[in-house]
């Protein structure tokens, strides 16, 4: 990890991302709704959670539980119908509202959709380019940015979006927002239709981004994910929140997540089983193995 | 996820009749490619087998499915028998796509019609069938794969799940003796996955031979035998334990374990050594309990 | 949402019931005639041979007037070009724009009779499902298929065209969305400043589509589809009494337009 993040700080001239400061998120009462076949379909209500900078979110659901409906409205896509998202504490209609809504970052699922210019770089540039960066700031960040989803850009660079494998098109898409340098990221469900190779790379590579800082919002349907990457967690269900916080191994909690199909994180069920304490349970397969071999 | 094997299908005493699926020695190279997709490939199924066929990005299973189908020409074999069908000859291939079904990944791409009845029935209308015998066919394969309420639903309103089970009610309408599946919930989430998976489930006790072409390990838990392909070539043959054993071709093969074969590849690594893989937290309490 | 025009409106009138290729004739032979003769009178036969099936086929006002919506401006334009270029003693004046009675009389036959003719182009599009209708088109263009047109590949390219138009507009949605949250701004700008914003959601969506046709290609092949074969269908057209009757009313209705 320290190898790593050491490489990016000694090529660039600009502050590595990762070492700026997260955001801080709170949403107040959030509510939104949106109109299908001429019904109103509710997507979000009276959603209210915080979570400080540099903090881990999960955010669980089942399909059509608002998941990715409210990752759009904390960028800034949708504007809530009523309620409000706060960044580092300041509300929409706030001086500087908008420079730190640029400072959300977003992976929509299947981000490979957003792919179109004729080369790695180009793709990845649109991004920083769009933020009022210098030439050379954007030229830095790109190849930051694809040097961290382990696309060197000295392979990758001049590559053709179209002409990389699955795998490949999912870290460029990733590339394109972490080279805006996000203070906030979120991410929906960024490891849908991945071989197996790729998501256990994309997934240190999540866990390095964690570490560095960056405020970090997941929504996913892979609790072991979750846990391996968050802190804590906020748990949907038809618009509403139904449990927010950090995870609660009692009877409650379980019995939350199984009300929503979701079952606790493998590592907690195998640190009960085997009569340790499931909140002390590893977040990763590697730490288990060290606390197991 | 177990699917549990029928007992009195494997090893039959008699005369085991020919296989339904005889290949030896499949090529297939891509147009303007220097490497062959499948350098001399050799499988071979029979009725009422389930055999799954595993390999990372680029080994050659999405290849070997579409080649089985008869959707592809073989740049050669030595034998490509496919239910009596020579895949090296076009009449061959055709009258393959027939008695061969072929469910792809995306069940987006899969649905051709406006409503899912109308699409269930594509197969039949372009066999010719007649319209009364088509719609008792149709009704069936909606109540089979639980799609009668959806019948008139237009695709876009389906979920994954929903439209990938539409595809399969179009495949299997025509009446199949083979059924090949090439990664049917790699886009699907957990739900979605658990509809096909459950649908596969019910076919092998039906006597179609099934060929599963995956990349998750936890799918193959209860096929007949498991095939491991790489640079479209076989590497392993054998039973599904025989693979879960092995757990160095299973790390070099890149395959998609379930988290207790990931936290026994782990504590491989740091000297602990837990055979065969496990699948389940069972399966390693087990194996951690009484190698201790 | 597809455009009003071509909306299908789910119900089981008389109208709904007929044949896709009775209707289809009848609302093509309605429309030629509108245009053969100039007259209020006629004018007023047709509009009321329309305003009969719109009350028999049990559609909502609504649905019929969001195809009326987008020709208001036509209507509005040809009122304008006729009081720019007015036939006739003109009784009132103003700088190039004059306007007289046979000018406005004019300006108002063509917009009447360009809301008879979406009445009644309406009632077929909202009774008829796409899939019947392009088959009903399909048998009526067998004839072409001498001149080795392919009109039973072309009815099919309409019905997976058709399929795919809602999934694509959530698509193009999405990839809208997903290039906004990158920063992309589709609505400021002068016309080349928009029309260039357009290539990083056109270019995904070409690709999307391209890849999508492949993929469609294998799977239609692997369901037994093969160009110019026969092919059945599971809900076959059948014309009945009432469409020959239907021919029989539409050609009374025309020969009435014509001589009143």
């Amino acid at each position: 990890m320290s190898d790593h993040l050491g490489h990016v700080v000694e090529r660039g001239a600009q502050a590595s991302p990762l070492h700026t400061a997260g955001m801080a998120l709170e949403c107040r009462d959030l509510g939104f709704s949106y109109t299908e076949a001429r019904t109103q379909i509710p997507a979000l209500r009276d959603v209210a959670f915080s979570l400080e900078a540099g903090g881990s979110l999960a955010l669980l659901g089942a399909s059509g539980s608002g998941k990715s409906t409210l990752l759009q409205v904390v960028k800034g896509l949708d504007a809530p119908e009523t309620g409000a998202v706060l960044l580092d504490g300041a509300g929409g209609g706030e001086a500087g509202y908008s420079g730190l809504q640029r400072q959300v970052g977003l992976v929509f699922q299947t981000p490979e959709l957003q792919l179109f210019a004729a080369s790695a770089r180009e793709d990845v540039a649109f991004g920083p380019r769009r933020l009022g960066w210098t030439e050379a700031e954007v030229a830095a960040a790109v190849d930051e940015a694809l040097e961290l989803v382990g696309l060197p850009p000295e392979r990758f660079g001049e590559r053709h979006p179209y002409a990389l494998s699955g795998g490949e098109q999912r870290r460029l898409a990733l590339a394109g927002v972490l080279a805006m340098r996000p203070r906030l990221l979120l991410l929906d469900e960024p490891f849908v239709s991945l071989d197996p190779a790729t998501r256990r790379e994309l997934s240190a590579i999540l866990v390095r981004l964690r570490a560095s800082g960056v405020t970090l919002v997941l929504a996913t349907h892979d609790v072991d994910l979750a846990w391996a990457l968050c802190d804590e967690l906020l748990l949907l269900d038809a618009g509403r929140v139904r449990a927010a916080g950090g995870w609660e191994f009692g009877e409650e909690g379980a019995g939350l997540l199984g009300a929503e199909r979701l079952r606790e994180p493998f590592l907690v069920q195998l640190w009960r089983r085997l009569g340790r304490d499931p909140r002390q349970a590893p977040r990763t397969y590697a730490e288990a193995a060290e606390a197991l071999a | 996820m177990v699917m549990t094997t029928p007992p009195d299908r494997i090893g039959t005493p008699e005369g085991t009749p020919a296989p339904l699926l005889d290949v030896r020695g499949l090529r297939y190279v891509y147009p303007g490619a220097s490497v062959d997709a499948l350098a001399g490939l050799s499988l071979a199924v029979g009725a009422g087998e389930f055999v799954a066929v595993v390999g990372a990005n680029g080994s050659g299973k999405s290849t070997l499915a579409r080649l089985l189908g008869g959707l592809e020409k073989p740049a050669g074999a030595e034998v490509a028998t496919v239910c009596d069908h020579d895949l090296l000859t076009h009449e061959g291939r055709m009258n393959a796509r027939r008695d061969v079904g072929v469910l792809f990944q995306n069940p987006e791409n899969q649905l051709v019609a406006e409503c899912v009845e109308d699409d269930v029935a594509f197969g039949l209308e372009n066999l010719a069938w007649a319209p009364a015998e088509m719609l008792a066919r149709v009704d069936e394969m909606l109540a089979r794969f639980g799609l009668t309420e959806l019948r008139r639903r237009e695709p876009h309103l389906l979920s994954g799940g929903q439209k990938q089970r539409t595809a399969l009610a179009g495949v299997l309408a025509v009446p199949r003796r083979i059924l090949v599946l090439d990664e049917p919930t790699a886009m699907l989430d957990p739900a979605g996955r658990e509809e096909v998976l459950a649908a596969a489930r019910e076919l092998r006790a039906e006597g179609l031979a099934v060929v599963y072409v995956t990349q998750e390990m936890d799918e193959v838990v209860g096929a007949d035998r498991v095939l491991a392909l790489e640079a479209g070539v076989v590497v392993y043959e054998g039973s599904v334990d025989g693979l879960f054993g092995d757990g160095d071709l299973v790390r070099r093969l890149g395959l998609g374990l379930p988290a207790a074969g990931e936290l026994a590849l782990e504590l491989a690594a740091r000297g602990r050594t837990v055979t065969p893989l496990p699948l389940t937290a069972d399966d390693l309490l087990a194996a951690l309990g009484g190698a201790s | 949402m597809r455009p009003a025009v071509a909306q299908y409106y789910p119900g089981d009138s008389p109208i709904h019931r007929l044949d896709a290729r009775a209707k289809f004739v009848a609302v093509t032979a309605l429309a030629v005639a509108l245009f053969l003769r100039d007259s209020f009178a006629g004018l007023a036969v047709f509009a009321a041979a329309g305003a009969v099936a719109y009350v028999l086929s049990g559609v909502p006002a609504s649905w019929f007037w969001r195809a009326f919506r987008p020709l208001l401006w036509l209507v509005g334009l040809t009122f304008l070009a006729q009081v720019l270029f007015a036939p006739g003693e003109a009784f009132y004046s103003f700088w190039i724009f004059h306007f007289s009675w046979e000018g406005l009389a004019f300006a108002a036959f063509l917009s009447l009779r360009l809301l008879v003719l979406v009445l009644i182009g309406s009632v077929l599009t909202l009774t008829t499902q796409p899939m019947a209708l392009t088959d009903g088109l399909a048998w009526l263009g067998r004839p072409l298929r001498r001149l080795r047109v392919p009109t039973d590949e072309l009815a099919l390219m309409v019905t997976i065209a058709l399929r795919f138009i809602p999934t694509l507009l959530v698509e193009v949605d999405q990839i809208m969305r997903a290039q906004r949250a990158r920063g992309a701004d589709f609505g400021s700008g002068g016309p080349i400043k928009r029309a260039r914003a357009l290539v990083p959601v056109l270019t995904p969506l070409f690709v999307l589509s391209f890849r999508r046709a492949d993929e469609l290609a294998l799977a239609m092949e692997a369901r037994c589809y093969r160009p110019g074969i026969v092919r059945t269908r599971l809900h076959p057209l059948k014309a009945g009494v009432a469409d020959a009757l239907l021919l029989v009313v539409t050609a009374a209705v025309i020969a009435a337009g014509l001589l009143v």
